[in-house]
């Protein structure tokens, strides 16, 4: 800038207004504020949530549980014999997920083998507060089989 | 720059002794826990001396104890914001031990994914930096752009900042469909949003009065202590491990890597707002050459690294150099995993780059060392 | 009798009444304004739960504040603990009575401000001098090391700005030869001119003077939170608090009232000459149109208050002191030798 100009830019303090003008126009702008509870933002699909277990599928490999970097997936199963089929099953005692110290990293559901998958985190919750200290802190397996919808606002009393 | 002289008994030229300050661990300044000791004469400055250890949660004794593979969102949480860089440098020193190559579309994916972070994290930076020199607003509009890049995550991985979105051998989920359409219209509005932040900021006389002459780090000193990163090249220094030793991508790419000269705060704001824009034209060019193919290389079920093995390998991370020296021993599990983390090396750099300025100015120093103290406590 | 109790008391403590009443109010919803208004600048909403709009969220840091315990440390001088507060606010509160927000009228009654003294400018001069004493009072009264270096900073950057201030509020003085306020704005409806115009340089002076005065961004420093500690009022919590906190905005509101008295006419509605803008009157009669345009033009400076606290960064306590004799205190003596050249001269 030639001499002249950068006097007048530091008299006439241009650079300042400049900053000024930037501001003044964002007054005018489109605010990007969401209202939560009311409106919330929509996950995307590969959201990793909390988890979600089909007992059916699940063919109690054990596999999430040894990737399971932080060893909080506990499994028990003992050999059954099944009358209607006359063959020895494998047959869920205990499924159990810590979640105080799960970091929702999606390993276990990596190593999952069945097709489709038994465990999986896409339920998209990631509102786990509550009102009670000792729930939703460590899930058994028939609370793992009812994470199906996200909580709703309401006006009430959350129990 | 005035020194007060002072004589051995620890007096200084106005007769009183150097005050001792604590600019603790829970500050609003100091990005983290980050303890400061300081020895003041007045307002002046006459030493400082770096507390850490706040944070330390024993990650890299965590390391030894998982199998490669499930070791990665362990290196999330070190650098909680610049997660895909820290998961860069492990699968590839990881890679680089067991003696996987993976397939190129995966490479192209990590460099998208890499650089993107990297944008997310000067972001952060920028925000923190200048709400500390007393500009609010930058704040809110920089985190409305790494809102978006943080969706762009959300979508790839499925998670937004402890990203997990890397695997030793490649990528564990590919692409989904419209994320390319998605990602090119941020990077196409990305330099406009950039050119707002410097008009609010980069010509401003307050911003440079408090700003230009800061802060200064002598190369020499620089390259003594090891510092990496946007404040070595702050210094005039021209090391940039993406042009030095290509990795990934790199090579195939066409990018400039900004220099500074005048080695004090303001020149390391021009550089890291260059390398935004930089980094912004990378992710272009990858998106337009992304090859088809496989994601993830052919790899056994559990990898095992040959007995008495060891490696170190690092990236440019958006702090500096990010390195993972892993021994393996035969077992899945490593033997030792050391962590280089680019903020402990440039921290060390902080009491050169404060001696004899102002207690006000600290603040703007401790912006411009950008550090994150979950890397530096690991 | 009647007469004189009914002009001399009467109506000067209900005008009283109605001005703290509106001012208060002012103050309050000003903080309100400033959340909104910065939140719109910084792309978001401000407060919007509390009533339609946040209207009702003064309200409720009102009632926040007075509930909060009242913490006074154990060794602080307690007398000096209490009346630091007071200091700071009842000066600003003081000035709005010379402030005319209106035309005088037939009758005290009917005049548009509480008093007019024809000392009016030296008593706001005066009473802004005071409320340095409540800060260092409150930075001292604390007991506490940071609070007092705190305290001696704002104080001395309030200091430091008065000077340039009050020297250029001599600029528009020499144009009007009279230092009651209600004078002032008459000699700018006589000149056909708002004294803003030959004054731009003093207006200029004046106002950053009165940033810095306010202790407002950019010259914030001695209470930004990245400082150590938050400067003369760390130790102060609940209503003490509160009342430092509208000491600051009714500061505001002072210096701007008193901009616009001196330099943008008052009361007076633009172009009053022109004929066919005589609708700017709003319609009314001269004594509410006056009153709309005075409150107008003063939001219109709060709102300069507001758009620099969202924009700028902030100077550092040296760079201030710096501006303040090295830059302010030679432009408003250069202002005040010009100006006293042209009244010669013209």
């Amino acid at each position: 800038m030639t001499v002249v100009q950068r006097v007048l830019q530091r008299f006439l303090l241009l650079d300042l207004f400049a900053g000024l003008s930037i501001t003044g126009r964002y007054l005018f702008r489109k605010k990007v504020t969401i209202q939560y509870p009311e409106a919330r933002p929509e996950p995307a699909h590969r959201f990793r949530g909390m988890f979600r277990l089909d007992e059916d599928r699940c063919i109690k490999c054990t596999l999430c549980a040894r990737d399971c970097p932080i060893d909080i997936i506990y499994i028990d199963w003992h050999q059954e014999l099944n009358p209607e089929t006359e063959k020895k099953e494998k047959v869920l005692d205990r499924f159990d997920i810590d979640v105080q110290r799960c970091m929702f990293c999606g390993l276990c559901e990596e190593a999952c083998p069945t097709e489709p998958k038994s465990i999986w985190l896409t339920s998209k919750t990631y509102e786990l507060a509550s009102y009670d200290r000792w729930k939703n802190l460590y899930v058994d397996i028939d609370e793992l089989q009812e994470w199906r919808v996200r909580p709703e606002y309401t006006d009430e009393e959350v129990e | 720059m005035i020194q007060t002289p002072s004589n051995s008994r620890g007096e200084t030229l106005f007769g009183l002794e150097e005050m001792e300050l604590n600019f603790g661990p829970q500050h609003p300044a100091t990005h983290g826990v980050l303890r400061l000791r300081l020895k003041v004469d007045g307002e002046r400055i006459v030493d400082a001396y770096p507390i850490i250890g706040y944070l330390h949660r024993g990650t890299e004794k965590l390391f030894e104890l998982h199998p490669y593979f499930q070791n990665v969102p362990h290196t999330d949480r070190m650098d909680y914001v610049a997660a895909a860089t820290s998961n860069l440098a492990y699968v590839g020193a990881v890679e680089k031990l067991v003696g996987l190559t993976p397939p190129p579309r995966a490479r192209y994916i990590r460099t998208i994914l890499a650089e993107l972070q990297r944008i997310s994290s000067h972001l952060i930076w920028l925000a923190t930096h200048a709400i500390d020199i007393g500009a609010m607003t930058p704040f809110f509009y920089t985190f409305r752009e790494r809102e978006e890049i943080l969706d762009l995550f959300e979508e790839y991985c499925g998670a937004r900042l402890t990203l997990n979105c890397m695997r030793p051998g490649g990528q564990p989920y590919d692409l989904t469909v419209g994320w390319e359409d998605r990602c090119r219209e941020f990077i196409g509005a990305f330099p406009a949003k950039v050119d707002e932040y410097e008009g609010l900021l980069t010509n401003n006389r307050i911003w440079k009065k408090r700003t230009v002459g800061i802060g200064v780090l002598a190369p020499e000193v620089a390259l003594e202590y090891g510092v990496t990163g946007p404040m070595l090249r702050g210094s005039g220094i021209d090391w940039d491990l993406r042009k030095a030793m290509p990795y990934e991508a790199y090579g195939d790419v066409d990018f400039d890597v900004p220099l500074g000269h005048n080695c004090d705060t303001y020149d390391r704001y021009l550089v890291r707002m260059e390398e935004m824009r930089q980094a912004a034209r990378i992710v272009d060019q990858c998106l337009d050459q992304l090859p088809e193919g496989p994601i993830m290389a052919k790899r056994p079920r559990v990898l095992k690294a040959p007995k008495e093995s060891e490696t170190y390998y690092s990236v440019e991370g958006p702090k500096g150099e990010i390195g993972f020296y892993l021994i393996g021993d035969g077992t899945p599990n490593p033997y030792r995993c050391r962590v280089r983390p680019p903020s402990f090396m440039n921290l060390q750099a902080l009491p050169e780059m404060v001696k004899g300025q102002l207690i006000a100015d600290l603040v703007a120093v401790i912006g411009t060392t950008d550090i994150v103290l979950g890397e530096i406590d690991r | 009798m009647p007469d004189v109790l009914s002009d001399y008391l009467l109506w000067p403590l209900l005008k009283i009444g109605i001005v703290l009443a509106a001012v208060m109010g002012l103050i309050t919803y000003l903080v309100l304004a400033e959340r909104k208004i910065l939140g719109f600048m910084q792309v978001r909403l401000g407060p919007n739960r509390v009533g339609p709009w946040g209207l009702l969220q003064p309200i409720a840091d009102v009632l926040k504040l007075l509930v909060k315990e009242d913490v006074i440390p154990n060794k602080a001088v307690k007398w000096a603990f209490v009346l630091a507060p007071c200091l700071v606010v009842a000066p600003a509160l003081i000035i709005m009575s010379v402030i005319p927000f209106g035309p005088p009228g037939a009758s005290q009654k009917a005049n548009w401000f509480i008093t007019d003294i024809n000392v009016g400018l030296l008593l706001v001069v005066a009473l802004a001098t005071i409320s340095v004493y409540g800060i260092i009072i409150g930075g001292w009264a604390s007991n506490s090391k940071f609070s007092l270096l705190g305290g001696l900073r704002s104080a001395a950057q309030m200091i430091s700005y008065e000077v340039p201030q009050g020297i250029a509020l001599v600029g528009p003085l020499l144009l009007a030869g009279t230092m009651s306020l209600v004078g002032i704005v008459e000699a700018q409806r006589d000149a056909g001119m708002w004294f803003v115009f030959p004054q731009i340089l003093a207006f200029f002076i004046y106002f950053v003077a009165g940033v810095a005065e306010s202790n407002r961004n950019p010259f914030d420093l001695p209470e930004a939170e990245s400082e150590l500690v938050a400067g003369f009022h760390t130790e102060y919590s609940g209503m003490r608090f509160a009342l430092f906190f509208l000491g600051e905005y009714a500061n505001m509101i002072a210096i701007s009232a008193v901009a616009v008295t001196l330099f943008w006419g008052g009361w007076l509605q633009p172009f009053s000459s022109v004929e066919w803008l005589g609708f700017l009157d709003f319609g009314l009669p001269a004594g509410p149109s006056g009153a709309l345009w005075f409150t107008l033009k003063l939001f219109v400076f709060l709102f300069l208050y507001i758009w620099f606290r969202g924009t700028f960064p902030r100077y550092r306590f040296d760079q201030l002191m710096d501006l303040g004799w090295k830059w302010m205190l030679p432009l408003s003596l250069f202002n005040l030798f010009l100006t006293g050249l042209l009244k010669i001269v013209l």
